[in-house]
């Protein structure tokens, strides 16, 4: 597993969107983590498609159908 | 003596010179019929003098250690030649008969003998016939002597041992010379050759640095040398693209805070998307043959480089190390200016003076988003975020990412996008239409291997349906038709770049373009290197003299990153494509993300994201919940340095880290 979470690129990537808003010390940290858990959460949606269509490997239609679903959820 | 004799034979045997022994023997012997009667009494009386000593290899061995240690092989003995040539002739008849009896120590001294052959060699070439000689006159007084014998029949053995083995050694050494002669040879050549490879290994090195050379700068620069040495045809495409670089580098700082940084990402995702799923590799060669066409069409429109400088360099500014991405997107960009050329050719009477109209309009206002600052763009966002989108959707169509340009648009340069939605929207809607239609139509010609595309089904229903329908969920069909859109993307991107830069163009832009355009033409001739080392220069040069504006990186997720824990959570092989489809996810996802943290942010009163708020989205996710406390997402997923960060630990000592 990786070592170094990419804090300052994920700063860069919320100042691209929001430039307006600031970030806190740690905050970023757990901004990673959401991310992680996202990429979790997709991964195991795709895994699920995948198996559904009994397929061994993961294919885009599987991410794009997990997408959908859990992008939807984790709009908080 | 013939027990010397028969010890010479198995050793010499055992050494595996049979030949050379027969030749020894003849030579030493041409029709010397008395030696072999010598030999045979010889063997007859060295058998009866010395059979009781002789009978034991061991005394006979003794008889060799004895003797030896007078005679060192590595001193010459002049006298002892001398001395024992005359023992010497009897030696090679006794030495038939002492072969056979004693082999043990032959063995043993064989390697004295040998280097006393080596000694004596060149000594005794000579001196065969007068050993025969002599060894007739001294048979008889030889035999006589039996021990005084063994001395000097050992030295003479050696001698006459020499003597015949010294065509053995003649042969050895010449055995032994070859393969030096043949290294020694070998070398030469070898060198002669390792020059030659040095010479191909530089030029090669020269193109391997070329192409590892690091830095943003000279990505674009590498690949087009790349392509150029490739395929020494492509003169036009880098040199447009240098071109079209040197132009990005005037217009950067007034291009990079427009929104085209978003669409060269955009388009540069585009391009890497198209490149996945149309296969690179063997796509380059074509893609450079299309390319070369259409620069060649190109380079004889000036508004072809007009807006291929503002377009390509915007795609190069996100080409890193990936030089199919960059052929790939030069494809693109060469494609859209072919297209622009068709379509400003074909768009002349009505669609034309519109674009021309938008063309100005654009222009004006790109110039004053040059001027605003980043605050009239965030007042324009706020006002102009339908019309925004309005635009963006009528003009790319259901993109992956065109909330993103909006939202870009609208956060960076939007200020065009206030005076531009309402006219553009309301006329670039009716005509982009069939300036969509036609660029489309004609990328999708161009790529025809790639597309079958029902452009002309989706374009009304992508005009028709641009606000009410969700971002999402017009992403999410779209992606269905992910390559189609991919490419429309680029399509519309460069477009919409085009038409955005186009307006800089007439500008001054044009001016500079002419220049180049000139000597376009006349740059295509010189040689690779010489086209190399033109790429190297100016490609440096705009990357110097543009410092002020840096390519602008758009900051993303390390795409390794992401593989790497996708992977991990997925347990099972993905593909490249669904990665792709993760990283536009990916993101998404941040986009979202800030738009929820900014609102939990403001509701607070604050304007800065604190940890509450993270966690408070989290919730809202559903990943935080009572029965999951957010410290132990915290342990599960995050590093060691990070948790301590996070978690207040009670250390040893009373001391909090908070």
């Amino acid at each position: 597993m990786r070592r170094t979470v990419p804090r300052s690129t994920l700063r860069k990537i919320i100042k691209k969107y929001k430039p307006q808003l600031r970030l806190a010390a740690n905050a970023d940290l757990l901004v990673h983590l959401n991310f992680l858990l996202f990429l979790h959460r997709l991964a195991e949606e795709a895994r699920t498609n995948a198996f559904e269509n009994k397929s061994k490997i993961i294919k885009p239609e599987h991410t794009i159908s997990a997408a959908k679903v859990v992008l939807k959820k984790s709009r908080g | 003596m013939a027990d010397r004799r028969a010890r010479r034979r198995p050793g010499l045997r055992s050494s595996g010179r049979h030949t050379a022994q027969a030749a020894a023997q003849t030579g030493s012997n041409p029709g010397n019929d008395s030696n072999s009667r010598r030999r045979t009494l010889g063997q007859r009386r060295l058998r009866v003098f010395p059979d009781p000593d002789n009978d034991t290899p061991r005394v006979m061995l003794k008889r060799v250690i004895q003797t030896q240690p007078q005679v060192s092989p590595l001193k010459p003995r002049i006298s002892n030649h001398e001395g024992t040539e005359e023992a010497s002739p009897e030696l090679p008849s006794k030495r038939v008969s002492s072969m056979g009896e004693l082999q043990l120590p032959d063995l043993a001294a064989e390697d004295t003998f040998v280097t006393v052959f080596h000694l004596n060699k060149k000594r005794k070439k000579v001196s065969i016939s007068e050993f025969e000689r002599a060894a007739d006159k001294r048979l008889f007084q030889n035999q006589a002597q039996s021990t005084l014998d063994n001395t000097t029949l050992f030295r003479s053995l050696r001698m006459s041992v020499g003597s015949l083995m010294a065509p053995d050694t003649v042969e050895k050494r010449g055995l032994l010379r070859r393969p030096r002669n043949r290294k020694a040879i070998d070398m030469e050549a070898f060198e002669g050759g390792v020059e030659q490879n040095m010479l191909k290994s530089n030029a090669q090195n020269y193109l391997v640095d070329l192409q590892s050379a690091s830095g943003i700068r000279t990505t674009m620069m590498t690949s087009d040398a790349e392509i150029v040495l490739n395929n020494t045809e492509l003169f036009v495409q880098p040199q447009l693209n240098e071109r079209s670089q040197n132009k990005l580098s005037a217009l950067g700082p007034q291009l990079s805070h427009s929104k085209t940084p978003a669409q060269r990402s955009k388009i540069s995702d585009a391009a890497q998307d198209t490149a996945g799923p149309e296969g690179l590799v063997s796509g380059v060669g074509t893609d450079e043959g299309r390319t070369q066409r259409h620069s060649e069409n190109s380079g004889l429109d000036q508004e072809h480089i007009d807006r291929m400088a503002p377009v390509s360099p915007g795609t190069p500014a996100n080409q890193r190390e990936d030089q199919q991405d960059g052929s790939q997107q030069s494809n693109p960009v060469e494609q859209v200016s072919v297209h622009e050329e068709e379509v400003a050719g074909s768009a002349e009477h009505g669609a034309s003076a519109g674009y021309s109209e938008h063309l100005e309009k654009e222009l004006a206002e790109e110039a004053e988003l040059q001027i605003t600052a980043a605050q009239d763009s965030r007042d324009k966002t706020d006002t102009a975020p339908s019309a925004g989108e309005g635009l963006a959707e009528g003009s790319d169509g259901p993109h992956v990412s065109p909330g993103a340009e909006h939202e870009t648009a609208k956060g960076v340069g939007a200020g065009s996008l206030d005076r531009h939605s309402d006219a553009l929207s309301s006329s670039e809607k009716s005509g982009m239409n069939p300036l969509e239609e036609d660029d489309e139509q004609d990328v999708l010609e161009d790529q025809a291997i790639m597309l079958d595309l029902d452009d002309p089904e989706e374009e009304p229903a992508e005009d028709e349906s641009e606000h009410p329908e969700s971002q999402e969920v017009k992403n999410f069909e779209s992606e269905v038709r992910q390559c189609r859109l991919d490419l429309e993307e680029t399509a519309m991107g460069s477009s919409q770049q085009r038409r955005e830069v186009s307006m800089k163009t007439p500008a001054f832009v044009r001016a500079a373009a002419h220049n180049p355009l000139l000597s376009a033409p006349q740059d295509e001739k010189p040689a690779a290197p010489k086209s190399l080392v033109q790429l190297l220069k100016p490609k440096q040069v705009p990357g110097r003299s543009g410092t002020s504006q840096r390519k602008p990186r758009e900051p993303q997720i390390a795409r390794s990153l992401i593989k790497e824990v996708f992977s991990y959570f997925v347990k099972m092989p993905v593909t490249r494509e669904a990665f792709k489809i993760v990283e536009k996810c990916s993101e998404k996802y941040f986009k979202q993300l800030s738009s929820d943290l900014e609102a939990y942010t403001s509701h607070a009163g604050r304007k800065t994201v604190e940890m509450a708020d993270v966690e408070m989205l989290m919730r809202r996710q559903g990943l935080v919940t009572d029965k999951m406390p957010l410290n132990v997402l915290i342990e599960r997923h995050l590093p060691l340095e990070y948790r301590k960060l996070l978690i207040p630990v009670a250390v040893s000592g009373n001391k909090v880290i908070p």
